[in-house]
């Protein structure tokens, strides 16, 4: 049972590194008398799942989903060689996961591998995962401070984040998941919980979701956000290699830990949203903020979602967060966010915003230097961040490797 | 939960560390070269499944518990105590064929005659004190009397009512001064919530009888193997639980629960170590991962005193300390609920 389970899942997983991109690969390959092993990595219907292995990890780029969830977790473990256990399961774990695979159906003595929660078979989910490392995991615990992705630092306090707090930032290691439903998310990040039960702890966590549009173009948002209006308009186009390699991957100049070349800096801010102080606000006032018009998503005076925006001043959020200034193209980043709504606080208050989540070259040239500008806003008044934290999303591991394996060696 | 300090760990654990990576060698056939042999033979050394799997679901164990849970005349349903355990007879593996299992379930029911001989004669002490109006008596011994019942609280749900009777909280009740509300807890009320034994010595004497019906009980039970496999993880499971050790919401009144925490470690361990030769045999890895977490959180309560020492009052466990305390019990848990299916019960 096992060596069958094995073989099904190595052959698997080599398929995904061989296939690169799976997405869409799988409507065909069904009329074969043996099954093409691509065929074996999304079981059941529904949208295939991002596979781990490749040149990057593919969740960075997968299109908008409407159902996230962002953690930062800490590692127990008392030296590299626990450290390097501990991630070889992380990414076994998640590779199993996104394989489709069906789980090993164990005897009924033990307790079930899957928690079944989306069926068994389990069927496709769009589910993709994506790693990150924090800047913790180079402290002196684990021997890896030489291996310190250049940029990488504990996210500083920016002009509004009196809010942040130390308990629901930052973490070794965060886990991003992205799936078409609520419980696709949770299937993710229980089985992984579970797997890495002791060694890795949740720090914080936040789960999100997102309205789509049917059809996700570039150029247009793929979601609103909770202020109303819409949100990923000219967000960078995942198709466009170039794109991606100017702006989302560090290249191998970029960093003399030659391990990160093909990763991504990622951040995470979670963006709480004063909605009742904000439903309460003119049209006119919170157009003016955004910079777009609300329904239609165009820049102010204008008539498409589409069309470039003209500044006469930078103080709308839109102008100061992409001046479309000489200069400012290297400030783009990949935005990835989801919407969240988690109850109401101790004053009866809506908490609800937004998990931002951006993927970028460089942090500084990224996140930071945006933020920068956006520091000071008028939209401040109408959010406060709680928490998020700076990540390094390493390249998958490569074909028959482990997850960190790069940073021992 | 963890802050910089949270990080910081007190033991081994590349046991721990080995024990998920089988786990997964077996879901997914990882490539980490943990040899998972052991593993499939006691798969393949198991009967086929039943319909009664020993499933240790706390949720289909607590369904049943409530099918034949009685309803008193006030409508308390008493068997819902939080602190309740959650085996129930029917539910556990009934048989096994493996002398060596047979053998640990022959050395648990001597310690479960031990304990509850320990148990009588400590609850004794405690009772008199009460029954003297002997606050500070009372106080050393009350955590003192309740070791042995949380050692061996897996039996408690094999007999009905009791939990309800000596272990309840009152939160099962309409508040503390409810009458149908007895025990341990209602004296813990008396003696550090009202400071007046006045009134508690009526249930002094009534938890002693309850005390005796246990006993009586116990010596005719029918120890099932489930009970010993299933029991070792679900002592965890309840420190572990929300209204658990945890939490702080056992002994509330008293801040005492780093008594019954260790109780419920102990109770686990000596499990562990009764089927020790047997799993030694089906699955030597998931023992070396088992001793290498109860390791770990003995080191983790050791800072906190002892049972000769004194431990501290839960109110001094940091919140850091308990999110440490809990990432353990979570790897510990994760290991024992392996045993049952790895020594080949149904």
């Amino acid at each position: 049972m096992i060596s069958e389970s094995r073989r099904r899942f190595m052959k698997s997983a080599g398929a995904l590194v061989a296939g690169g991109a799976v997405v869409g690969c799988t409507a065909d390959s069904g009329s074969e008398a043996i099954p093409d092993p691509e065929s074996d990595v999304v079981a059941g219907s529904g949208p295939p799942n991002f596979p781990f292995r490749g040149n990057h990890q593919a969740g960075v780029t997968a299109p908008a989903a409407s159902s996230g969830l962002v953690a930062g977790l800490d590692v127990r473990a008392a030296s590299s060689e626990e450290l390097a256990d501990v991630l070889g399961t992380l990414g076994q774990s998640i590779e199993q996961l996104v394989s489709g695979e069906p789980y090993e159906d164990r005897d009924g003595g033990f307790p079930p591998l899957d928690t079944g929660i989306l069926g068994t078979p389990p069927v496709g989910t769009g589910t993709s995962v994506v790693v990150g490392y924090g800047a913790s995991l180079f402290d002196d615990r684990f021997g890896l401070a030489g291996q310190k992705p250049a940029e990488l630092l504990e996210m500083p306090k920016f002009a509004n984040d009196f809010l942040v707090q130390p308990e629901r930032s930052h973490g070794d290691l965060s886990i991003t998941i992205s799936s078409d439903s609520g419980e696709a998310t949770v299937h993710a990040f229980r089985q992984i919980m579970r797997e890495t039960r002791g060694a890795l702890v949740p720090r914080w966590m936040k789960e999100g979701f997102n309205q789509l549009v049917p059809e996700q173009t570039h150029g247009r948002a793929p979601a609103r956000n909770l202020l109303g209006f819409k949100d990923g308009t000219s967000n960078l186009d995942t198709d466009d290699d170039e794109t991606m390699a100017a702006s989302v991957w560090v290249g191998p100049d970029d960093d003399q830990s030659q391990w990160t070349t093909g990763g991504t800096y990622q951040a995470v801010r979670v963006i709480r949203m004063m909605v009742e102080f904000w439903d309460r606000t003119r049209l006119n006032e919170q157009e003016g903020l955004i910079g777009r018009h609300r329904a239609s998503g165009a820049p102010l005076g204008l008539d498409d979602e589409t069309d470039e925006p003209v500044f006469e001043d930078l103080e709308s959020h839109i102008a100061r967060a992409n001046p479309r200034s000489s200069g400012s193209e290297k400030n783009l980043i990949l935005r990835r966010g989801f919407n969240y709504a988690s109850g109401f606080d101790a004053n009866d208050q809506l908490d609800q915003g937004l998990i931002f989540v951006s993927y970028q070259r460089s942090l500084e040239d990224g996140f930071i230097a945006v933020q920068r500008r956006l520091d000071g806003e008028a939209l401040e008044e109408y959010v406060r961040p709680l928490g998020g934290g700076f990540f390094f999303v390493p390249p998958p591991p490569a074909d028959g490797a482990a997850l960190g394996e790069p940073l021992f060696s | 939960m963890g802050t910089k300090g949270g990080r910081r760990r007190l033991g081994a654990r590349a046991a721990v560390v080995v024990a998920v990576l089988a786990l997964l060698a077996t879901a997914c056939g990882g490539d980490d070269g943990v040899d998972v042999n052991s593993v499939e033979e006691s798969d393949a050394s198991s009967s086929a499944s039943g319909s009664e799997s020993g499933s240790a679901s706390g949720s289909e164990a607590d369904a049943a518990a409530e099918d034949d849970t009685a309803t008193d005349e006030e409508g308390d349903v008493e068997e819902e105590s939080g602190s309740a355990s959650g085996i129930s007879e029917e539910e556990v593996a009934q048989t096994t064929e493996n002398p060596l299992i047979q053998d640990a379930v022959d050395g648990y029911r001597v310690y479960v005659q031990e304990q509850i001989s320990d148990m009588q004669a400590e609850t004794k002490v405690f009772a008199d004190a009460v029954r003297d109006g002997d606050i500070e008596a009372t106080k050393a011994a009350y955590p003192v009397s309740r070791r042995p019942w949380e050692r061996i609280e897996p039996i408690a749900g094999l007999i009905e009512d009791i939990d309800g009777a000596v272990d309840a909280r009152e939160d099962d009740f309409d508040g503390p001064e409810d009458p149908n509300f007895t025990g341990w807890h209602k004296i813990e009320w008396y003696t550090w919530d009202q400071g007046d034994l006045t009134e508690a010595g009526p249930f002094a004497d009534q938890l002693e009888a309850d005390l005796q019906t246990l006993a009586d009980t116990a010596e005719t039970l029918d120890l099932a193997p489930g009970v010993l496999t299933v029991g070792a993880q679900e002592l965890i499971e309840e420190v572990a639980a929300p209204d658990g050790k945890l939490s702080g919401e056992e002994d509330r009144y008293s801040g005492t629960d780093l008594y019954d925490f260790k109780a419920n470690v102990e109770g686990s361990e000596a499990l562990v170590d009764l089927l020790a030769p047997v799993l030694e045999e089906a699955d030597p890895e998931l023992l070396t991962a088992v001793e290498s977490s109860f390791d770990e959180l003995n080191g983790q309560l050791e800072v906190f005193g002892s049972f000769e020492a004194g431990y501290v009052h839960y109110d001094e466990v940091t919140e850091d300390q308990r999110g440490e305390l809990a990432a353990t019990l979570g790897g510990l848990a994760e290991s024992l609920s392996l045993l049952n299916g790895a020594l080949g019960l149904e």
